[in-house]
C-alpha cells in the first residue's frame, strides 16, 4: 500500500480501490445508522414499514374519501397499492438524502480526527435507508396479495420483477451522485440543509410518487419530463405491478442522468475532499 | 539506514485565519458588493502559515518524537501524515499500514453497546470485522470490562469509556502508529498501561511517530526526535539532545514576555505597587533557563506603599495547577525583613534545581507577619525552564554517587560487567528505561 498525498485530484478509480479496502467501515457506519435509528424504540426496525404505510394511509383517505379524485387519478389499479408503491422507493429516495446532506457535518469528530475516504459518510447514509427500503419492500407483496384477493383487481407476478434489481441500482447511482454533492455543499453552507427539506417535499408531488403526473404535452408535462424520478417511479410499477419492462426512453434517460450525476459528483466530493477536516 | 516508511519533503500547510463564509447569504452579498465594483470587507483573511518547509524521515521500526511549544505544528503535521488535511506544498509519502491515534475512542456512539462500539471503533481505525472478531475477546479483557460488554457505552463511567477506546486502538496492529498526546487522559494506570503497549508495539517492529509534551514519556519510547518551532523543524537528533534544545526554545518562547508582566497581586488596596521576580545564573545573568545542576539565584524587587516590621517573603515552585513542588518561606528559616516603604530588592541562593527537565512556575507571596495577612500574592506566572541534561527520568534529578565492588557478599549480585563499569569521573550515573 503506498500514498503520495500531494497530488490535487485523485481519480476516482483509485477512489474505487479505496472504498473497497474500506469496506468493513461503510457496513459498520450503515449499521451504526440502522441501529442507532431504532433503538430504544417499542416498535423497532418494524417503523421502516409502519412509515411509508402510514403515509399510504394518508394519501388514501385524502385521494379516495375526503376528495373523490379517482376519476382524475387514473392509475390502473387500487390507489393504496399505487401510493406505496410511489412511496416506498421515494422513502428511500429521500431519507438517503436528508442523510446524505448531514453525513459529513454529523460526524465532524471524525472528519477532523480519523483519515479514511470521505465518500464512506454519505454512501453509508444510503446503505442504511437500504435496509429499510428492503423491508418495506417484502411489504409489498403482502399488499399485493391482499387487493389480488379483496378487490376485483387481479394480480400474478411476473418475470420483470428480475429487473428490479437494475431499477433499484439505478437509483442508488442517482442518490449516491446527488448524495455527494449534497454533503459536500451542506459542509461549505448549511443552508443546503434547509433548502433540501423544502426541496425534497415538492419534488415528491412531481415525481408521480402518490398522483400521476400530466403526460399530455403541455408546458407543464414538458418540464415535468425533466425530472428523472417520475421514469425510475414508473419502472418500480412496471416491474412490479403491471408486469412490464420500463419503458425505455424514460428509463435511458434516468440512467444517463444517474450516472452524470455519479460521475460529476464524485469527482467534485473527491477534490474538494482535501479541504473538509478545515472547512468543517 | 532502513528503508524510509515515512517521508516529509519539504511539507508547508497553511490555514487561513478568521471565519469563512458561513452562511450562503454572506456569499450572496460579498458577491453583489463585489459586482457593485466595492471590495468586500473583511473578507481579506491573512494566511497563517502552521508548517513551513518541513523535512523528514522515519525509517522503518524507528520511533520518532515530535516535540515543541504549543501552536508549533506538531498535531498539524501528524494530521498531514494521517492524510487529515493535504499539505499546500510539498510531498508526503507513508508506506505501509497506517493508524492515528489522535483521540481515543473517536467514533463512539453512546447508544451502541460495548461490542457494537468495538466493531464500529475497530473499523474506523482500519481493522477488518473478522479481524476485530478474532481480537475480541482480548480488547474486552485488556479493558476489564467483560460484564459491561452488552451495556450502551452512554452509561459507562468516563474511565471505562477511556480504556475501551484505548484498548480498541492498541489492538490494530499498524505498520505505522501516530500518537497524539492520547496518554495524557485517563488514570496513572492507564496512561502507564498505554505507555507499556507502545513500548511492546516497538518492539515488535513497528514504526511510531509520538507527538507529546510528555518529555519523560518521550525519552523512554523514542530514540531520535524533532523538535518544531513555530512550524518549521529546529532540532533533529538523538532524544536527549532534543530535549535540551526544547527547552531552551520554551526559555526563549519566554524571554520574549517581559519578566515584570503581573504587576503587584494582591489587588489594588494591595501593600504592593509593583513586584519583580529575575532569576540570574552563576555569572549574575538574567537566564529563563537553567541546568538543574548549577547555582541559581533569584533576585526579587518590589516596593511596598507602607512599611512593615516583619515581613516574611515566600516563593512557590509548580509543574502544573495541582501539584507543589517547593515552599521556600523566609519566616520558616526565622528570617524577616523589617521593611520601610519602599523599594527593597531581596536574593534568594539555591544550589540548584533538581528537577526533571521541564517548565516550572515560580509565585511570589510577602506576608505581614505580625498581622498574618499577605501583602502581595502573585500567580504562578514567572517561568523557569529547567535542563536537566538526561539526569531524570523521574520526577527529581538527584545528585547521587554509586559504589561497585566495596563488599562482595554473594558471587552472583554482582554480575561482571556491571562490576568492570568505570565508577569515578563524573559522579553520576542515570538509570534509564530505554
Amino acid at each position: 500500500m503506498e500514498a503520495t498525498k500531494a497530488v490535487r485530484a485523485v481519480p476516482i478509480t483509485n477512489g474505487l480501490s479505496e472504498l473497497i479496502r474500506y469496506r468493513h467501515l461503510l457496513v459498520s457506519l450503515a449499521w451504526r445508522d440502522v441501529r442507532v435509528r431504532y433503538k430504544q424504540s417499542l416498535l423497532g426496525i418494524a417503523w421502516a414499514v409502519l412509515l411509508p404505510l402510514s403515509m399510504m394511509l394518508i394519501f388514501t383517505f385524502v385521494f379516495t374519501r375526503a376528495i373523490d379524485a379517482a376519476k382524475v387519478l387514473d392509475v390502473n389499479m387500487p390507489y393504496a397499492l399505487y401510493a406505496y408503491t410511489g412511496l416506498v422507493p421515494w422513502t428511500f429516495f429521500s431519507m438517503s438524502l436528508s442523510g446524505c446532506v448531514n453525513s459529513l457535518v454529523a460526524n465532524r469528530n471524525l472528519v477532523t480526527k480519523v483519515y479514511f475516504p470521505r465518500e464512506v459518510f454519505p454512501l453509508a447514509s444510503i446503505a442504511g435507508s437500504a435496509v429499510d427500503f428492503a423491508i418495506a419492500m417484502t411489504m409489498l407483496a403482502v399488499l399485493a396479495a391482499y387487493f389480488h384477493c379483496f378487490s376485483d383487481w387481479s394480480f400474478r407476478p411476473r418475470a420483470t420483477l428480475l429487473f428490479l434489481p437494475v431499477v433499484v441500482l439505478v437509483q442508488v447511482v442517482l442518490t449516491t451522485g446527488l448524495g455527494m454533492l449534497l454533503a459536500m455543499a451542506n459542509l461549505f453552507y448549511r443552508d443546503v440543509r434547509q433548502v433540501l427539506s423544502a426541496v425534497v417535499q415538492l419534488w415528491m408531488f412531481v415525481s408521480a410518487v402518490v398522483v400521476p403526473v400530466p403526460r399530455d404535452g403541455s408546458w407543464l408535462a414538458r418540464i415535468i419530463a425533466i425530472n428523472p424520478m417520475v421514469p425510475l417511479i414508473d419502472a418500480y410499477r412496471d416491474c412490479v405491478v403491471h408486469g412490464r419492462l420500463p419503458g425505455p426512453a424514460g428509463f435511458f434517460y434516468t440512467t444517463v442522468v444517474a450516472l452524470v450525476l455519479l460521475v460529476g459528483g464524485w469527482s467534485c466530493f473527491r477534490r474538494a475532499s482535501y479541504r473538509f477536516a478545515e472547512c468543517i | 539506514m532502513a528503508e524510509a516508511v515515512v517521508q516529509f519533503a519539504n511539507v508547508s500547510k497553511r490555514f487561513r485565519l478568521g471565519e469563512p463564509h458561513d452562511s450562503l447569504r454572506d456569499v450572496l452579498w460579498s458577491g453583489l458588493a463585489r459586482l457593485a465594483g466595492r471590495r468586500s470587507q473583511g473578507h481579506e483573511r491573512s494566511v497563517f502559515w502552521a508548517l513551513r518547509d518541513v523535512d523528514f524521515v522515519v525509517p522503518r521500526g524507528e520511533a520518532l518524537g515530535i516535540i515543541g511549544p504549543n501552536g508549533a505544528g506538531k498535531s498539524t503535521a501528524l494530521k498531514l501524515l494521517a492524510g487529515i488535511l493535504r499539505p499546500d506544498r510539498g510531498t508526503i509519502s507513508v508506506h505501509g499500514r497506517l493508524a492515528a491515534l489522535i483521540e481515543v475512542g473517536a467514533g463512539f456512539h453512546g447508544d451502541l453497546t460495548g461490542r457494537e462500539n468495538i466493531f464500529l471503533n475497530g473499523t474506523i481505525l482500519g481493522m477488518s470485522r473478522p479481524e476485530i472478531r478474532d481480537k475480541l475477546d482480548a480488547i474486552v479483557t485488556f479493558a476489564g470490562l467483560e460484564r459491561f460488554l452488552d451495556t450502551p457505552v452512554k452509561r459507562y463511567s468516563s474511565g471505562m469509556y477511556a480504556r475501551l477506546g484505548f484498548s480498541i486502538a492498541s489492538h490494530v496492529d499498524p505498520d505505522i502508529l501516530l500518537v497524539d498526546e492520547v496518554l495524557s487522559v485517563g488514570d496513572a494506570m492507564f496512561r502507564l498501561r498505554c505507555l507499556e503497549r507502545m513500548h511492546q508495539l516497538v518492539r515488535d517492529g513497528a514504526t511510531l511517530v509520538f507527538v507529546t509534551h510528555c518529555l519523560e514519556q518521550m525519552q523512554s519510547i523514542c530514540r531520535r526526535a524533532i523538535v518544531l518551532e513555530g512550524g518549521a523543524v529546529s532540532f533533529e537528533g538523538p532524544a536527549r539532545d532534543a530535549v535540551g534544545h526544547y527547552l531552551q526554545a520554551m526559555s526563549r518562547a519566554y524571554i520574549t514576555r517581559p519578566p515584570d508582566l503581573p504587576p503587584a497581586a494582591g489587588g489594588d488596596d494591595g501593600d504592593v505597587d509593583s513586584l519583580r521576580l529575575r532569576f540570574l545564573d552563576g555569572a549574575g545573568e538574567e537566564v529563563l533557563w537553567v541546568r538543574a545542576r548549577e547555582p541559581l539565584r533569584a533576585e526579587l524587587t518590589f516596593r511596598l506603599k507602607r512599611p512593615v516590621d516583619r515581613l516574611v517573603i515566600e516563593l512557590n515552585l509548580r509543574s502544573s495547577p495541582d501539584d507543589q513542588l517547593l515552599s521556600l518561606n523566609s519566616g520558616r528559616a526565622g528570617r524577616f525583613l523589617a521593611a520601610r516603604a519602599g523599594t527593597h530588592t531581596v536574593e534568594l541562593s539555591l544550589a540548584g534545581l533538581p528537577l526533571r527537565g521541564g517548565q516550572y512556575f515560580w509565585n511570589v507571596r510577602l506576608w505581614d507577619a505580625d498581622q498574618g495577612t499577605a501583602a502581595a500574592d502573585t500567580p504562578f506566572c514567572y517561568p523557569l525552564v529547567v535542563d536537566d541534561e538526561g539526569l531524570a527520568t523521574g520526577a527529581l534529578a538527584l545528585e547521587h554517587e554509586w559504589s561497585f565492588g566495596k563488599r562482595t557478599s554473594a558471587a552472583h549480585e554482582y554480575a561482571a560487567p556491571v562490576a568492570a563499569a568505570p565508577r569515578g569521573g563524573r559522579p553520576v550515573a542515570h538509570p534509564t528505561t530505554r
